[in-house]
Parts: C-alpha cells; sequence; structure tokens
C-alpha cells in the first residue's frame, strides 16, 4: 500500500467515527432524573454557554479576528427575547429565532470595522467599545428594558406549554444546542468554513485563491451572531431576569476564556470550555473569593501547559478529536 | 489575441515608483520568465498583474478584458492564478485542505445546501476532496496530503502551493520566486514538476525572458541574447 492510500483509509475512517458524537445527547438524556435541582441549573447553564463559546469561536478562532463583540450579541439576543415576551406578549420559543437574527445584525454590525481593513487591537478595543455602548443603551432605554433593575421575564413557554421546572429547559435547550452544532459544524467544514480559515492564515492568499474576502467576514460574523443570539434567547429563558450587569466585561472575559480553555478552532473544544469553565466556580460557591481565584488559576494553568487547549489533551488520546475540515 | 497585455503600467507607493511604465505581453502558452535584482519590482508587477497593488498609471488586460481595478478575487476568478514569493500557504490546513481552498469557486455548494447537508452538496464537496488528493498525487505529493502545511519543508511548501494554484486549471499562472532559497535536488525537483506542467498543457512553448531593474523593463528576449545585454549585466555587474 502506498503512503497516500494509508492516509486516504486514516482520514475516512475519522468521518466514520464522528457519529460518535451524536450519541452524546443521547447520553446524556437521563441525567435530569439522576441529578438535584441546582445541578439541573448548572446543566442548563452549561448548554447556553456550549452556544456562546460555539459562537465566538466562529469568529476569533475560525476567521481568526481580535473580534470581542460576543458579550453584545450575547445581551441583545438576551434583550430581544426579554423584551419580545414581556412587550409584545409572543411566547418564548417564538422568540428563538428573531433573537439569532437580531444577534445575526448585531455581528454584522460589529464586522462593519474589519470590512474597512480594521485589524488586531483596533478592532478588538473598537468592538469592546460596542459591547460597552450597548450596555449604556439597556441601562437608558428604560421603557424597553427597565434599565438596571433589569427585565423580568414570566417562565418560558413553548407551543402553549409552561416550561416551569429546569428540567423541562434542559430538554428543550438540548435540543437546541444539538441543532446548532450541527449546522455550525456543517458550514465549517465546507468550502465555506474553510474560507474562514484561508482567511484566518493568508488573507492575501485567500484572495488570490477567489475567495471574496469581504462576503466571509460578513458571513463568519452573522453566523457567530446567530448562534449568540440563540444562546443569548436561551439565557433569558434559563434565569428569567435580564439585567445589563450580566453582560459586563467580566463576563466577556468569561466568553473569552471557554474558547481559550476549550480550544480555539475546535467545535469539540467549545463544548468542553464551557464545561469546565460553569462547572468551576460552581464547586466553589460555598468559599467565597476562592471562585475567583480558582477561575483564575485553571484559565493560566491550562493555556501554560496545553496552548490548544483542553481538547488537545483528547485528541493526544483519540484521534476523533483532530477536527478535520473536508469531507471523504 | 495575447493573454496577457501590460500598457506602461506603474505603480506607486508614496513617493517610490517601484514599477515605471512596464509593458509586455504573454501569449497563450508561453513561458516567461521575469528576472532582475533584488528590488527590481518584480513582486509588485505581479501584485499589480493579480489585483493586490493598484495601479497609479496605464492598463491591464487579461483576454481583452481589462482587469487593473478589479480586486484580487475576481482577477483569480478570472483565471490568473498565482503563488507568493514567501509562502502563501495556509499553515495551519492541511496540504488537502490547501487544495480545497484552491478549489474554492469550483466547489457548486449554496450555503442552504451546506446547512442542510443536502446530499449534491456533499456530493460536490466529496467530488472536490478527491479531486484534491488526486492533484496531490500526480504530483508525488500525495502522501503529503494530511500533513498541516506548517509543518512541510520549504520545498515540500513550494510543491504544495503550485499546485495548489494550478487546482483549477487557470489559463495564466504567476509563479513568484518558485526556486529561491531551496536547495538544488529540491530546486530539481521543482523544476521537474513545473516542466511537466508545461509539457501536459502548453500546445507550443517559447521561452521569453523579461529583465526589470528600478521598476522598467531593460531587456526582453529569448534566453540566448538577454544575459549578452548591455544592460542586464550592467544592472547585475554593477558596471
Amino acid at each position: 500500500m502506498t503512503p497516500g492510500a494509508a492516509a486516504v483509509s486514516v482520514a475516512s475512517s475519522h468521518a466514520r467515527d464522528r457519529w460518535v458524537f451524536l450519541l452524546l445527547p443521547l447520553l446524556v438524556l437521563p441525567v435530569p432524573f439522576l441529578v438535584n435541582r441546582y445541578i439541573q441549573y448548572v446543566l442548563n447553564l452549561i448548554l447556553v454557554y456550549v452556544l456562546v463559546g460555539v459562537g465566538f469561536n466562529i469568529v476569533i478562532g475560525n476567521l481568526g479576528q481580535l473580534a470581542f463583540a460576543n458579550v453584545a450579541l450575547f445581551g441583545l439576543g438576551a434583550y430581544a427575547s426579554g423584551i419580545l415576551v414581556v412587550h409584545a406578549g409572543w411566547p418564548w420559543w417564538t422568540t428563538i429565532i428573531p433573537a439569532g437574527l437580531i444577534g445575526a445584525l448585531a455581528g454584522i454590525l460589529a464586522s462593519l470595522p474589519a470590512l474597512r481593513r480594521i485589524r488586531l487591537f483596533y478592532l478588538a478595543i473598537m468592538t469592546m467599545a460596542f459591547g460597552e455602548l450597548l450596555r449604556w443603551i439597556y441601562i437608558r432605554a428604560e421603557p424597553l428594558t427597565n434599565g438596571s433593575m433589569g427585565l423580568a421575564v414570566p417562565p418560558p413557554m413553548l407551543l402553549g406549554i409552561r416550561l416551569q421546572s429546569d428540567r423541562s429547559k434542559f430538554y428543550v435547550f438540548l435540543v437546541l444546542v444539538v441543532v446548532m452544532v450541527l449546522l455550525t459544524s456543517r458550514l465549517l467544514r465546507s468550502r465555506f468554513g474553510r474560507a474562514f480559515m484561508a482567511i484566518r492564515d493568508n488573507e492575501l492568499a485567500a484572495a488570490a485563491m477567489g475567495i471574496a474576502t469581504d462576503r466571509y467576514f460578513v458571513l463568519a460574523f452573522a453566523w457567530s451572531g446567530f448562534v449568540v443570539g440563540v444562546a443569548g434567547s436561551m439565557y433569558t429563558a434559563l434565569v428569567g431576569h435580564v439585567t445589563p450587569e450580566a453582560f459586563n466585561l467580566l463576563e466577556l472575559i468569561l466568553h473569552f476564556a471557554i474558547v481559550m480553555v476549550g480550544g480555539l478552532a475546535s467545535l469539540a473544544g467549545s463544548v468542553i470550555g464551557a464545561i469546565v469553565l460553569t462547572t468551576t466556580p460552581e464547586l466553589f460557591r460555598s468559599f467565597p473569593g476562592v471562585q475567583e481565584l480558582m477561575l483564575s488559576l485553571l484559565i493560566i494553568g491550562v493555556l501554560l501547559f496545553l496552548p490548544r487547549g483542553l481538547v488537545s489533551l483528547l485528541a493526544r488520546r483519540w484521534p476523533l478529536f483532530h477536527e478535520r475540515y473536508y469531507r471523504e | 489575441m495575447a493573454l496577457l497585455e501590460l500598457d506602461s503600467v506603474t505603480v506607486q507607493f508614496g513617493g517610490l515608483t517601484a514599477v515605471a511604465g512596464v509593458s509586455l505581453s504573454v501569449e497563450p502558452g508561453q513561458v516567461r520568465a521575469i528576472i532582475g535584482p533584488n528590488g527590481a519590482g518584480k513582486t509588485t508587477l505581479f501584485n499589480a498583474i493579480t489585483g493586490h497593488a493598484a495601479l497609479a498609471s496605464g492598463a491591464i488586460r487579461f483576454r481583452d478584458e481589462r482587469i487593473d481595478r478589479l480586486a484580487p478575487d475576481v482577477v483569480s476568478a478570472k483565471g490568473v492564478r498565482r503563488t507568493f514569493q514567501n509562502g502563501g500557504l495556509f499553515g495551519e490546513l492541511t496540504a488537502l485542505e490547501n487544495v480545497l481552498a484552491g478549489l474554492h469557486t469550483q466547489v457548486p455548494t449554496g450555503l442552504f445546501g451546506v446547512l442542510c447537508g443536502l446530499p449534491p452538496a456533499r456530493a460536490a464537496e466529496r467530488a472536490a476532496t478527491a479531486r484534491a488528493r488526486e492533484l496531490l498525487e500526480l504530483m508525488g505529493i500525495g502522501h503529503l496530503a494530511d500533513q498541516p502545511a506548517r509543518a512541510l519543508s520549504g520545498g515540500q511548501q513550494r510543491m504544495v502551493e503550485i499546485v495548489r494554484a494550478l487546482a483549477t486549471r487557470p489559463p495564466l499562472l504567476l509563479l513568484d520566486e518558485p526556486a529561491v532559497g531551496l536547495a538544488p535536488a529540491v530546486r530539481e525537483q521543482l523544476l521537474g514538476v513545473i516542466r511537466r506542467l508545461v509539457r501536459e498543457d502548453v500546445m507550443t512553448v517559447s521561452d521569453r525572458i523579461v529583465v526589470l531593474n528600478n521598476g522598467k523593463v531593460i531587456a526582453d528576449g529569448t534566453p540566448a541574447d538577454v544575459p549578452r545585454n548591455r544592460h542586464v549585466l550592467e544592472a547585475y555587474l554593477g558596471h
């Protein structure tokens, strides 16, 4: 057998093995019946942050842009959902897609400086300012947002059913997460996702391959915004109370850490990052002050020894976690 | 009809004139070498042709169509492909993914088909992947397909980049310093690849060499004439 043929067989076995990932959601199905209400709440929070990480990773990991509008997209999704439920009287489930679309629109807005060839630190500070500007708007747009007091949102409705318990929310969230992760995986492993990464690695060469770079900037930011907007809508359904304080710079650091600790440009990494960074503070909830310490040590420790995130630890053992961006 | 026609092309950066009124034409099937000392304006000339550098004056026509105001991706889609002097591979992508990115405009999948995982989109992706693999095999570097580009040696990277540029069978291929910095053995291998391409894709080969110095064409002739040209000797030997 030639070395080339060997490579083919290895790669195609990976493509087959990826179906294992679809079994994971099935495995967690019975979990809500095994845990108490507090752990259930944390699990729901993990699901919200999985999408937060998956969306953010597209822009910073796959497109490789230092764009930090993620907390703005998250907040807009959360507020869009809350405002439509409270002021327009829409049932929560009908606000999921509008929240995603508002997030996508904000994502496109955040990509505009990038289209004007603004990159790196300049793009970073401008997109962070965008997030802070929105926080100011949440506080000032009192008739809509109830200002700094925050917007109280009634329990979410799904097709006429009230999702009162966190257990019922878990199943709805799980479906949303599976759908969004599946769609994102398809996008990234197509010519579109390859275009994102080509731009990240060498923008001039990407254009020389016929890749319309501007179009893919907009697409990456819009899809990222959609995913994070949906996460915002889930957040509203979970906590039932949306405040401007929830979308501050500390929250942005958490989003950033989820992506970095999990693994840049890795879908599986976003999931792992969300699990680890949501769980860690909760483990130390009864020790005030220790939470922040452990979180900081975790971020520093992981990135010092595993610059490609926790997912690289798994990839060492199971080649399945090496993400391949083509089909065989 | 000339494939590519440059008509007094001038490129300026601030006060510096990098390319000064260069006129030349390339016929279909012709191999043209552009040589000149460091800083002569070779790469800038390439950048002007591919839309990466704006012209101060002059015109560039590809198949009788003006391309000098077009964006690089549009120029590329028309059939002008290039390699980069300092390595233009996508470092984190594998050799195979690099070639797939080269095929970008030829994978007929839409966003909707991709998101829904429709069979035509899947089939198009699989066909492109098979084609990319085949191209790498043809050049004798099939065994590198699944290596990340950044892990390849200089010569291997150069070959993957040429395969990537050729993936769409472009009518015009611009190779920027394809052999510089390579060990003699690797250079021979690379030249072999280029010769094979020329023999496969080109009907008649009439080699001509253009010599640039200080942004100007100082000689244009056959490989036999050029080394005897007085201006060329001056440019290289500094007489």
